[in-house]
């Protein structure tokens, strides 16, 4: 309870439409019930007075002037009343519509709905931001296992600080959804942050399509980020140290890096790859060995004993295989990403994918999901000892930039499978996912739906709208509305991660912000403010590089 | 210091409509001055107590008329005005003001006040008189000292077209005899000057 009596600011007229809101009357002249805002009532509940916490969702005047006294804009219609003798102030009265959220019961750490309308005539009060910090957080800002990612919106900036409850979007996957240039990859920026302080630790994968998450390396040298002898990790990946082995490929994915495929070619293919795993020294082959798999297991192998080099099959084969996977700097026979580089407490690895073909992309993160999934179950089920590469006894998140692509909606790819699987199984085994996308409708709604943190910014395309409201229900309709009204940076957070959902206004980063919109205009002028020499060489040039310069790991590309 | 009678009550028109004619020239020492009986004033109608429980009917001058028997009279005048008055002051008598007295409430015989309608009747020629301002305050005043108005509902049930102004003049006359009320009045002063005053201007 608060301890300086506080004024009310409503009365409750009585029930609303359905049995969770009820309605109350507000004069409101300094504009403070404002849709969203949190306000509560008085009850009795078990013997103890609680607060009974509530979230405005309409407001309705119910005293309006008459329109005809409107007529002059330069006349304020009070005037026209006061001519009248009603001198008042109080010309307005408001109708507002408030949910019931219920009493933060500390020991539930939830609300608890009293299922009962506050009685007509109670007061309404406005919930002091002391109150909203406490019920509206899982966890205390800086504490262990929070994020802190920015302040409740209808308050001023700072008042009530959210902080979300990293278990909960760890462990039951979290997705970012905005239209684009809203500050998603900010937000994420944010998040990337709070996993990484001293309080949480995190092992964290990104993947980074457009290269926005190097800025990160900065929490390196960044005090707020160290603690003891705790000090993050950074490590970025550039799209030529990226690594898959070939033999880790699975044929679904061969088929997939594989361009029109016939009938024959599929089922040789198949064969081939059985060849080779059956054949292949602990497991491990070469291109060429998986190439000789393909000669080895040609129909025509079959009659003659000697290779017939003319089999139109075997040789389209072979022609594949060697331009998707000989010609890559990529997938490799030797060389592999190992999970243990890459998965590490306090270490947030970013695969910087820009510059690599959609496809390859997409099979990247299928292996490496497939992989560090593998890794977990096995490593839970005690299959692998200390020693092995693939033994990873921590959780991880992963998170997943232009998610889309990897789970598109109506079409397929290699990533989608194991993407789904993990998030419907991850959490048995501590995989955790962000899924980042400016298009729900372009993803899958499964995976949609399987996200059970939603921070949801900006959205205006009434197709991605609907794809929302469809997918996530803890979202009210209310806070649905106002998606197109919001400006960057604000977020509306829901799911497992908060009490209830909530409005924010994002927090400011830390590190500076890597996916700076390109300033046209600006960098137009500056081509003329170049002396000559330069502007020659430049001209000369294939490729404009732009470099930023780091301590610990040199230049960085920005693309 | 109780107030002078103002005037007599002369008819009714209903069991809490009366009509009080104010006492004029010659009828008594002091004749009362017309802000004794304005619109809005609270006035006590003296009953016939012998045995009776009710000691004055509280009630509230609602309406005036100006009775001319005169008006309409277009031939020309003999004598004038100030000799008229001397040699025949019973003409002049014929003049009269009318107050519509609305009954809302009741002082019984040991000094309490109630609000509502009275089971008492006045009779013709009770004297009345402006109510005083202890009585006034103890006429408002619940048990807990705050003002009541339970008397509104009969007000507005008196189709009468003056009824919101006089409820407007009676809660301005409240506001001042409780200050520390004046919260709660305003509420329903706005309420009633908005419906009476800026919506039918609408
Ligand atoms: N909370 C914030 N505070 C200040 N600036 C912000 C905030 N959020 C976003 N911005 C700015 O808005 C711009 C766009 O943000 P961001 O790059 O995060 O958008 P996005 O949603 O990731 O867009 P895209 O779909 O192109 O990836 C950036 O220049 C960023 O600096
Ligand atoms: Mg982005």
């Amino acid at each position: 309870m608060n301890s300086q009596p506080v004024q009310p600011i409503g009365t409750v007229k009585g029930p609303g439409e359905t049995p969770n809101d009820y309605l109350l009357i507000a004069p409101d002249p300094e504009r403070r019930v404002k849709h969203g805002e949190f306000v509560y009532y008085l009850a009795l509940i078990e013997g103890e007075t609680r607060e009974i916490l509530g979230r405005v969702t309409g407001r309705r005047p119910v005293k309006l002037l008459p329109d005809s006294f409107l007529a002059d804009p330069g006349v304020p219609p009070a005037t026209v009343a006061a001519l009248l003798g009603y001198e008042s102030e109080a010309t307005e009265l408001f109708e507002i519509t408030v949910r019931v959220l219920g009493f933060h019961s500390a020991e539930m750490g939830d609300f608890i709905n009293p299922r009962v309308p506050p009685v007509g005539g109670a007061p309404v009060f406005i919930a002091t931001d002391a109150l909203l910090g406490q019920v509206l957080n899982k966890r205390p800002r800086g504490g262990r296992g929070s994020a802190f990612l920015g302040s409740l919106l209808s308050r001023p900036e700072d008042a009530v600080p959210i902080a979300l409850d990293v278990r909960g979007f760890t462990g039951t996957h979290l997705a970012v959804i905005a239209s684009t240039g809203s500050g998603k990859s900010y937000l994420a920026g944010v998040l990337l942050e709070e996993l990484l302080m001293p309080h949480n630790r995190a092992a964290i994968l990104v993947v980074d399509p457009h290269g926005e998450y190097s800025t990160l390396q900065e929490m390196m040298n960044l005090g707020e980020f160290s603690e003891g002898n705790y000090k993050p990790r950074v490590r970025i990946f550039r799209p030529d140290q990226l690594r898959v082995r070939i033999d880790s490929l699975t044929v679904g994915d061969l088929r997939y890096l594989l361009p029109n495929l016939s009938e024959k070619m599929h089922y040789q293919l198949g064969r081939a790859f059985n060849f080779a795993q059956r054949s292949a020294r602990n497991g491990h082959y070469t291109l060429e060995q998986l190439l000789y798999a393909v000669r080895q297991t040609a129909e025509s192998k079959k009659e003659s004993e000697g290779f017939d080099e003319d089999d139109p099959t075997t040789g389209a084969l072979v022609w594949r295989l060697q331009s998707a996977l000989g010609h890559s700097r990529i997938f490799h026979d030797f060389e592999n990403l190992e999970l243990e580089a890459l998965f590490k407490p306090g270490q947030c690895t970013i695969l910087q994918l820009n510059e690599i073909d959609r496809r390859d992309q997409q099979v990247i993160v299928a292996t490496l999901l497939r992989r560090v999934y593998q890794a977990r179950m096995d490593t839970a089920k005690g299959k692998l000892d200390r020693g092995d590469p693939s033994h990873l006894p921590y959780p991880v998140f992963c998170l997943l930039e232009e998610a889309h692509n990897y789970a598109p909606a109506n079409a397929d790819a290699v990533s989608s499978e194991v993407l789904k699987t993990i998030l419907s199984e991850g959490r048995k085994f501590g995989v955790g996912i962000g899924l980042i996308t400016q298009r729900p409708g372009k993803l899958d709604s499964d995976v949609l739906s399987q996200c059970m943190t939603q921070c949801i910014m900006r959205i205006t395309n009434p197709i991605d709208q609907n794809r929302i409201a469809e997918s996530i229900e803890s979202v009210g309709r209310d806070l649905l509305q106002e998606l197109p009204n919001l400006s960057k940076g604000q977020v509306v957070v829901s799911g497992a991660s908060v009490n209830t959902p909530v409005l924010i206004k994002v927090r400011r980063r830390i590190t500076p912000h890597g996916g700076q919109d390109l300033d046209a205009p600006a960098e137009w002028l500056q081509w003329f403010a170049q002396d000559r020499a330069a502007e020659q060489a430049r001209d000369q040039a294939l490729f404009v590089e732009k470099k930023i310069q780091y301590e610990d790991d040199g230049d960085v590309l920005w693309a | 210091m109780t107030h002078l009678p103002i005037g007599k009550i002369v008819k009714s028109n209903s069991h809490i409509d009366y009509v009080c004619q104010v006492f004029g020239q010659g009828e008594t020492l002091h004749p009362p001055a017309p802000s004794a009986y304005g619109f809005g004033s609270f006035v006590a109608v003296e009953l016939e107590t012998a045995g009776e429980p009710s000691r004055a009917l509280v009630g509230l001058v609602y309406n005036t008329l100006l009775m001319n028997p005169e008006f309409g009279a277009l031939g020309p005048r003999l004598s004038p005005r100030s000799e008229v008055e001397i040699f025949s002051p019973d003409y002049l008598a014929e003049t009269a003001t009318l107050l519509g007295v609305i009954a809302i409430g009741w002082l019984d015989v040991v000094g309490q006040v109630h609000q509502g309608v009275p089971a008492a009747v006045a009779t013709v020629n009770c004297l009345v008189r402006r109510l005083e301002r202890t009585e006034l305050l103890t006429f408002h005043a619940d048990d807990a000292g705050q003002p009541q108005l339970r008397y509104t509902p009969l007000l507005l049930a008196h189709n009468h077209a003056l009824v919101a102004p006089l409820l407007l003049a009676v809660i301005d006359q409240l506001g001042e005899l409780f200050p520390l009320s004046r919260r709660r009045l305003t509420v329903m002063r706005n309420n009633i000057a908005w419906k009476s005053i800026v919506q039918p201007a609408g």
